[in-house]
This record gives C-alpha cells, sequence and structure tokens, in this order.
C-alpha cells in the first residue's frame, strides 16, 4: 500500500512538472520549425533580444507575485503601480538628474501600497483583490493628474545614457538574481514557508504559530519590491513613460503564472519557476505568432485558444473542477 | 412485502481508485425489516460499498441486484427516487439557499406549476415533514446556514426520507450528532425497520452496532471478514469477537490506561483564572504536571471554548489563562510557552490537507529550525521522520500529502506536530474523533507516555467511555459550567455522568 501511493505522489509531482514544462517545451519546439518555414527565426539575435525585452518585465513581475499568488490572492493594482513608477522616475530624473530619488520613492509608495493591500484585506475580511481593485483606480487618477499637469502623455529621461537597462546581460542577470533571492525567501525561509502555509490552510497555519497578518504584509512587500525592479526596466527600455505605461500587465501576469502551472488558490505547490516557465511561454507566442504569419490583428484571439486550451488540458484538478 | 425477503444484493462488487484497491471483491445481502450494522477500520470499504449501493459513485465491477432487478442507479438522486438513500459522513447540504430547497433538491418538479417553483408549497410541505420527525424547531424558510453542523445533518435525514424509501444507509453519522439528535435518529431507524424497510447503520462504534443492529457484517481491507446474526450478537465476548474479525489480530495490552493512581505533581501548569468570554462565565481550573484532565458534556456545553481558550484562541472579557504563571493572550504566546493545541476539526483547523506530512509536522517548529533566516531541507526531513517513525505513520516518505492519509493516520500527523515542538502541555480536543479502534489504542498509549514524562493534559471528549478510561481527573460541563467533578477510580461509570450531562 504504501510503495502504491508513493507511485501516486510521484505521479502527481511528475504532472506537475509536465504541467510547467511541457508547454514552454512545445512553444520553443513549435515556433522554431514553424517560424522557419516562413524564412524567419526566432533564434536570430535581433529577434532573441526581442524575445528578452518581451519577456523580462513580465518575469521580473510573475517572479515577485509569486508570492501574492501563493496565499490565494491577486493583485489587480500592478500594471498601474509600474505605470507610477516609470513616471516617477522620469519626472524626478528630469528634475534632479538622477534616477536614485525615483527609485527610492517608488520603492516606499510599493511597500505602502503593499501594507495596506495585505492588512485591509485580513482586518475588514473582504477578498484581498478588493484593495487592489481600489488602488488600481486610485493609481489610474494619480497618473491622470500627473500627465494632465505635465500637459504632454508621454515623458522621456533627459540628457541620460540609458543603454544599460538595453544590456541583454544586464536584463537576464537581473533576473538571475530576483529569481535567486526570491526562490531563497520562498523556499527556504520562515516567510515562504508560512505564506504557502497560509495560502493552503489559513486557519491550520495560525494554529500553527504564523501571524497570518505580518506573513501577509512581507508576501505583498517582496511582490511590491519585484514591481520596482520591474518598473525601472519597463521605463529603461524606452527611457520613457507615458499614460500608457504598464497597463494590462496585471493580466500578463496573471497569464504567466497559469501557463507556467501556478494554481491560483495557492499553497504548497506554488513555485518561482512557475512564474519564470510562464513568462517565457507567454512571450514566446506573443513574438513567435505574428513570425508565423498570424496577423497582428489576430494575435489576441489565437492567444485565447491557446490560453484557454493550456488551461482545459494541464489545469484540471481531480473531479474535473478547474483551478479555483 | 414480507418480512426476511431479501431486497438487495451486491455480487462480487470491486472498486479501485488509481492504485489504491477499496474493495476486493465483496458481497453482501440486505433482507427487508433488519438492521444491519456495517462495521471496520478506517479504509476497510464499509462506507465505499455502500455509496456505491446509493449511487454516489459506480463499482469497478460486479453485479448488484434490488428488487429483484439488475441495480445500476446513475446518481443519488436517482437512487433517492428509487427508494435507497445514504446520509453522509460529511456534510453534505447546499450553502445559500433555504432548509425547504435543500430537503427538496432534485425533486423541485413536485411544486411547479407553470415552470413556476411554487415556494411557499414546498416550505409548508417541507415544514409538515421536520414536524413530522419531532424537529420542529428548524423552520422550513431559514436559510440553511443559520443551522449548525448538527442540525444539517437531521435536515439531509429528512431529506433521505420519503414514501419510496427502501433501504437507508446512515454512513457514521451519530459522531457529530448530540444526545438529542442520536435519539430522533435511533427513533427514526427503528420505526423504519418496523415498517419492514432496511437500515444500514455504518459505524466503528461497537457498543452502538450492538445496542441498535439486528445483525451485523465486518469489513477488513475491502473484504467482508464475517457475518453475525442477532443470536451472535447477543453472547457475552462478542465485542471482543468483532474487534478480532476488524483488526486481525488480538489486543494487546491494556486498551486504556490500566492503573488507577491519580498522584500527580502540584505544579500548576496551565491555570484558567476566572475566565470569562462569549457563555463561559468564570471558569477555573487547574491542570498539573503529569495529570491528565478529561472535560465531558454534551457538543454545545461549552467544553470545545475552554479548549480553545486555553490556547489563546478566545478574547477573555475576564480572567485569565496563566501557562506556569505567564499569561496567555494568543496563540503564539501559547506556542512559545509549550502549549500545543489539537483542534476537533481535525481536517479544516488542525491540519493542512493540501501539504505533505513534512510541511504539517514542522509547521509549529519552523522558528527553531532557523539558522538566521535560513531553513535547512535537512533539519525539516530529520525532525519530520523521527515523528513518523514515533507514530509509525503509514506512508511513504513525508513528502506524501496528508489528504491520501486515513483518519488516524491524519490524527497522528496531528499529534505529531506537537511531540515534534516539544509542547508539554496538550490540550486535545476530541483527540480520537473518526479513528479506529487500533489507532485508538495507540493514541491512548501515547498520552500515557506523555503523562508519564510529565506533561500536563486537558483531554476534551464526546466520549465518556475513553475520558473514564484515561482522565486522573474528570470535569463534566453543562451549559458553559462544569457540573460534576469525578476522581480517578475503578467504579467510574457512563451512567454516573448522564445526569450532569443532560
Amino acid at each position: 500500500m504504501a510503495h502504491q501511493r508513493a507511485g501516486k505522489k510521484i505521479s502527481s509531482d511528475v504532472k506537475q512538472n509536465i504541467i510547467m514544462f511541457g508547454g514552454l517545451v512545445f512553444c520553443i519546439i513549435f515556433f522554431s520549425i514553424f517560424t522557419s518555414l516562413h524564412g524567419q527565426s526566432i533564434w536570430n539575435p535581433e529577434k532573441l533580444s526581442t524575445l528578452i525585452s518581451d519577456v523580462i518585465v513580465t518575469a521580473l513581475l510573475s517572479v515577485g507575485a509569486v508570492f501574492v499568488y501563493a496565499l490565494g490572492n491577486i493583485d489587480i493594482s500592478t500594471g498601474k503601480q509600474v505605470g507610477l513608477y516609470a513616471t516617477l522616475m522620469v519626472v524626478i530624473q528630469q528634475q534632479t538628474g538622477s534616477l536614485l530619488w525615483g527609485v527610492l520613492l517608488s520603492f516606499l509608495i510599493a511597500i505602502f501600497i503593499a501594507i495596506v493591500n495585505a492588512i485591509t484585506g485580513e482586518l475588514l475580511h473582504i477578498y484581498a483583490i478588493i484593495p487592489s481593485v481600489v488602488f488600481m483606480f486610485v493609481l489610474s487618477g494619480l497618473s491622470t493628474i500627473i500627465y494632465s499637469n505635465l500637459g504632454c502623455r508621454s515623458i522621456s529621461l533627459y540628457n541620460y545614457d540609458y543603454s544599460i537597462f538595453k544590456n541583454p546581460w544586464v536584463m537576464v542577470g537581473t533576473l538571475i538574481i530576483e529569481s535567486l533571492l526570491v526562490a531563497f525567501v520562498f523556499n527556504k525561509t520562515m516567510v515562504g514557508k508560512y505564506t504557502k502555509a497560509i495560502g493552503a490552510n489559513a486557519i491550520s497555519a495560525s494554529q500553527g504559530g504564523a501571524n497570518i497578518i505580518k506573513y501577509k504584509v512581507m508576501a505583498y512587500i517582496v511582490m511590491g519590491v519585484c514591481t520596482v525592479v520591474a518598473s525601472l526596466f519597463q521605463m529603461g527600455y524606452t527611457a520613457s513613460a507615458s499614460d500608457s505605461t504598464g497597463t494590462g500587465y496585471e493580466l500578463n501576469v496573471m497569464i504567466a503564472l497559469i501557463l507556467g502551472g501556478m494554481p491560483l488558490s495557492g499553497g504548497m505547490k506554488s513555485r518561482v519557476s512557475s512564474a519564470l516557465v510562464g513568462a517565457m511561454t507567454f512571450s514566446l507566442l506573443n513574438v513567435g505568432l505574428p513570425l508565423i504569419g498570424v496577423p497582428v490583428n489576430f494575435t489576441f484571439m489565437v492567444k485565447a485558444l491557446i490560453f484557454m486550451i493550456v488551461v482545459l488540458i494541464t489545469c484540471r484538478k481531480r473531479g474535473g473542477v478547474l483551478p479555483r | 412485502m414480507k418480512e426476511n425477503e431479501i431486497i438487495f444484493q451486491a455480487i462480487n462488487i470491486k472498486k479501485e481508485f488509481d492504485v489504491t484497491v477499496a474493495l476486493k471483491g465483496a458481497d453482501i445481502t440486505l433482507k427487508r425489516g433488519e438492521i444491519r450494522g456495517l462495521i471496520g477500520e478506517n479504509g476497510s470499504g464499509k462506507s465505499t460499498i455502500m455509496s456505491i449501493a446509493a449511487g454516489m459513485q459506480s463499482a469497478t465491477s460486479g453485479e448488484m441486484v434490488y428488487k429483484g432487478k439488475t441495480w445500476n442507479p446513475t446518481s443519488m438522486i436517482d437512487a433517492n427516487l428509487q427508494g435507497i438513500s445514504m446520509i453522509l459522513q460529511e456534510a453534505n447540504t447546499i450553502p445559500g439557499i433555504t432548509v425547504a430547497q435543500n430537503i427538496f433538491a432534485g425533486r423541485e418538479k413536485e411544486f411547479t406549476s407553470h415552470g413556476i417553483v411554487r415556494i411557499k408549497k414546498m416550505i409548508r410541505a417541507a415544514q409538515a415533514l421536520l414536524d413530522k420527525y419531532e424537529i420542529g424547531y428548524i423552520h422550513a424558510a431559514d436559510q440553511i446556514d443559520r443551522y449548525n453542523f448538527e442540525d444539517r445533518k437531521l435536515i439531509e435525514l429528512v431529506r433521505c426520507i420519503n414514501e419510496n424509501i427502501e433501504i437507508l444507509v446512515v454512513d457514521e453519522t451519530t459522531t457529530a450528532l448530540s444526545h438529542n439528535g442520536r435519539n430522533v435518529l435511533y427513533k427514526l431507524i427503528h420505526q423504519l425497520a418496523e415498517a419492514h424497510k432496511t437500515v444500514v447503520l455504518i459505524s466503528h462504534d461497537i457498543d452502538e452496532i450492538l445496542e441498535h443492529c439486528t445483525s451485523l457484517t465486518v469489513l477488513r481491507d475491502g473484504e467482508i471478514m464475517g457475518e453475525l446474526t442477532k443470536e451472535d450478537m447477543q453472547k457475552s465476548d462478542i465485542a471482543n469477537k468483532i474487534r478480532y474479525l476488524m483488526i486481525g489480530r488480538e489486543m494487546t495490552g491494556d486498551y486504556y490506561r490500566s492503573d488507577y493512581d491519580s498522584v500527580c505533581s502540584e505544579v500548576s501548569r496551565l491555570s484558567f483564572q476566572h475566565v470569562t468570554f462569549g457563555r463561559i462565565k468564570d471558569f477555573n481550573l487547574e491542570v498539573h504536571a503529569g495529570e491528565i484532565v478529561g472535560i465531558g458534556g454534551l457538543s454545545g456545553c461549552g467544553m470545545h471554548e475552554i479548549g480553545r481558550a486555553g490556547y489563546g484562541l478566545e478574547k477573555l472579557i475576564e480572567g485569565k489563562v496563566l501557562c506556569d504563571g505567564k499569561i496567555v493572550k494568543s496563540c503564539k504566546d501559547a506556542i512559545k510557552y509549550g502549549i500545543g493545541y489539537i483542534s476537533k476539526n481535525r481536517d479544516t483547523e488542525a491540519l493542512i490537507l493540501n501539504g505533505s506530512i513534512q510541511d504539517n509536522i514542522v509547521l509549529p517548529s519552523l522558528p527553531d529550525l532557523q539558522k538566521g533566516i535560513y531553513i535547512s531541507k535537512k533539519s525539516e526531513h530529520m525532525l519530520s521522520d523521527k515523528e513518523i517513525e514515533r507514530f509509525h505513520i503509514k506512508c511513504a516518505d513525508g513528502n506524501q500529502w496528508v489528504n491520501t492519509l486515513s483518519g488516524g493516520n491524519k490524527q497522528k500527523v496531528s499529534f505529531a506536530k506537537w511531540t515534534a515542538k516539544g509542547a508539554n502541555i496538550i490540550i486535545m480536543d476530541c483527540p480520537t474523533r473518526g479513528v479506529d479502534v487500533g489507532v485508538k489504542q495507540f493514541m491512548y498509549q501515547q498520552i500515557m507516555e506523555m503523562k508519564k514524562a510529565g506533561n500536563a493534559i486537558l483531554m476534551i471528549s464526546e466520549e465518556l467511555t475513553e475520558l473514564i478510561g484515561m482522565s486522573d481527573r474528570l470535569l463534566i460541563m453543562k451549559d458553559f459550567e462544569i457540573s460534576g467533578q469525578f476522581k480517578r477510580s475503578s467504579g467510574l461509570k457512563p451512567a454516573d455522568m448522564i445526569n450532569y450531562m443532560v
């Protein structure tokens, strides 16, 4: 009996790996073959660099978001946060000539938002997504005010060498460092272990000694910090920000995590690698679909179709229930 | 329709879940007018075979005959309409709708005219049923969420019994019911039997089975181990024989503790002083080192709340809970001072079901395992493997998920959490609920070990026999107060206590 159960357990782990890497491997093979039929290649340096710049922001955001998703929560204000931080960085650079103050201010705001997001949900007994929806509106409002005062819809860095943010090695290096740090905190410290336990069963975690509010705040702060890092690269790639910067990124994060096999209910099966694999799969679709002759007008439809298929094949739980 | 006529037959039923075999070809024959007991340890297949008969799932292979025809119900509602109903162990009511809608779920057509469900008509019919079973204090028009687990079970009972009923299956329902609820159920069972209907009572409480059943089938590991007639069941030594059939070996050693020495240290470890909250008023209790204090009573007497308060889970209006002289304000304090708490709600509170055995065992010990901020995989492994071995938890390894374990093994994990942490004051609320005899005996031995090691134990239970068998001092609670106190002695009997409970 014991051995039979072992077999079942291992197969469920293997299944999660297949979910995680299967989609990515399929996309890589698929696009390698089919882009070449169209006389293109995703592997030429130019396309590869597009791919990296496309993947980097989503991946930096998703890696941090793993913490909040592991709680079983969703943060819908991510995109607007990216917009605000990018804007602040540019505005303050124009005034002071340095990016530092904008980045620091962004960190402070991110931590403030994280604390409010985590605490209000818990203390007022409302779904954690609600405060983040409120932030989405507030930040949209802020951005509208800023840009109407500036009298333009986009702003650029003033007299600044931003080539460092376009260097693929810097991008990849930052992603690797962030992923390793987040993975360490997630898998090897109390913060990560309690985060997963709270996502799996908050009552049990609390009776086991976890301070729910404290660790929820920590989880949101990890996500906030990663959001600022992502904003820096988002802004740095074009050296500019606009009133539409970051729009819809929260959905990109959600899609990336689901494609990477992250359970939306959070808990013990959450993994940092889901974020990386999912973000890469998502970007491959973004970059690859136009290359195999899918008209740009149709890419959203095709993505929706692929997303649906992936979810139906991979995310079904025992008893045929979709991820909750 | 005559008595002893065969109404249902299952022949060579096999059921496999992936690689786990739940039934290895079981036969069962039910006759009209009998109350059949079905007994076996967790995982013996006793629930599985009846859930197949009641249409909840289908068998992997085998044949069923009901009223002389081949029986293949498509769903529980289908089976219910044709006369086989089952009350499940877990809550099975639909939240968010009224009691009446629950009772007539799947039968809305009977109340429909011109495509509209006549709600008032449905409520009237439901209320009539509730009144008939003497649980008229439940109002058919109310939202079902207003009622507690016990009332919802009784509502399920009403739903199961319609005019077509031939076979009623009651799956370990009584453990969730209080004294009154049980009486409603038992009365109904006997009424049905007198009306030549068949009742199947699934339980692992031997006393309950012997008291109410007219025949008995024992299962072990997916096989039928024996069938006992009414005459067999009246023999003097029958309980031991049933236990033997259930676990397949003689029970060696004592079931409960054998000594009647209730001497313990004078040192008070856990103390409740004028504790007041909710409906509890001025509650006082001292638990000493090396002492097992039992609290018994009906569910709803306040004893579970006392357990929660001892662990810092309740906000006190007045008074305090002290552990070695230090005030316990939160469960974080409690853990720090060495208190462990095993909730009676094993699956929702005590355990993270969707987590590994190791995740669960090490959870309270995480602060002790970290070096700086780093927690090594090895230290977690070592801690959990030690406890898995100590409790003989049946698993492949610590990475196996808790939701794949049987009830007894799950409960072992919730004990192991606190022995791993080194807790020396343990509050256990219904420590053997849903645990079978073999594991129960093992748990009692473990509790005795804890006592011998000088730990203070507060044992809250709905089973009087277990409290009498284990406690040094036994308190009975009624209406949120202590109504009786008993010292450990060989002459103590449950009958002595009933008066203090009701």
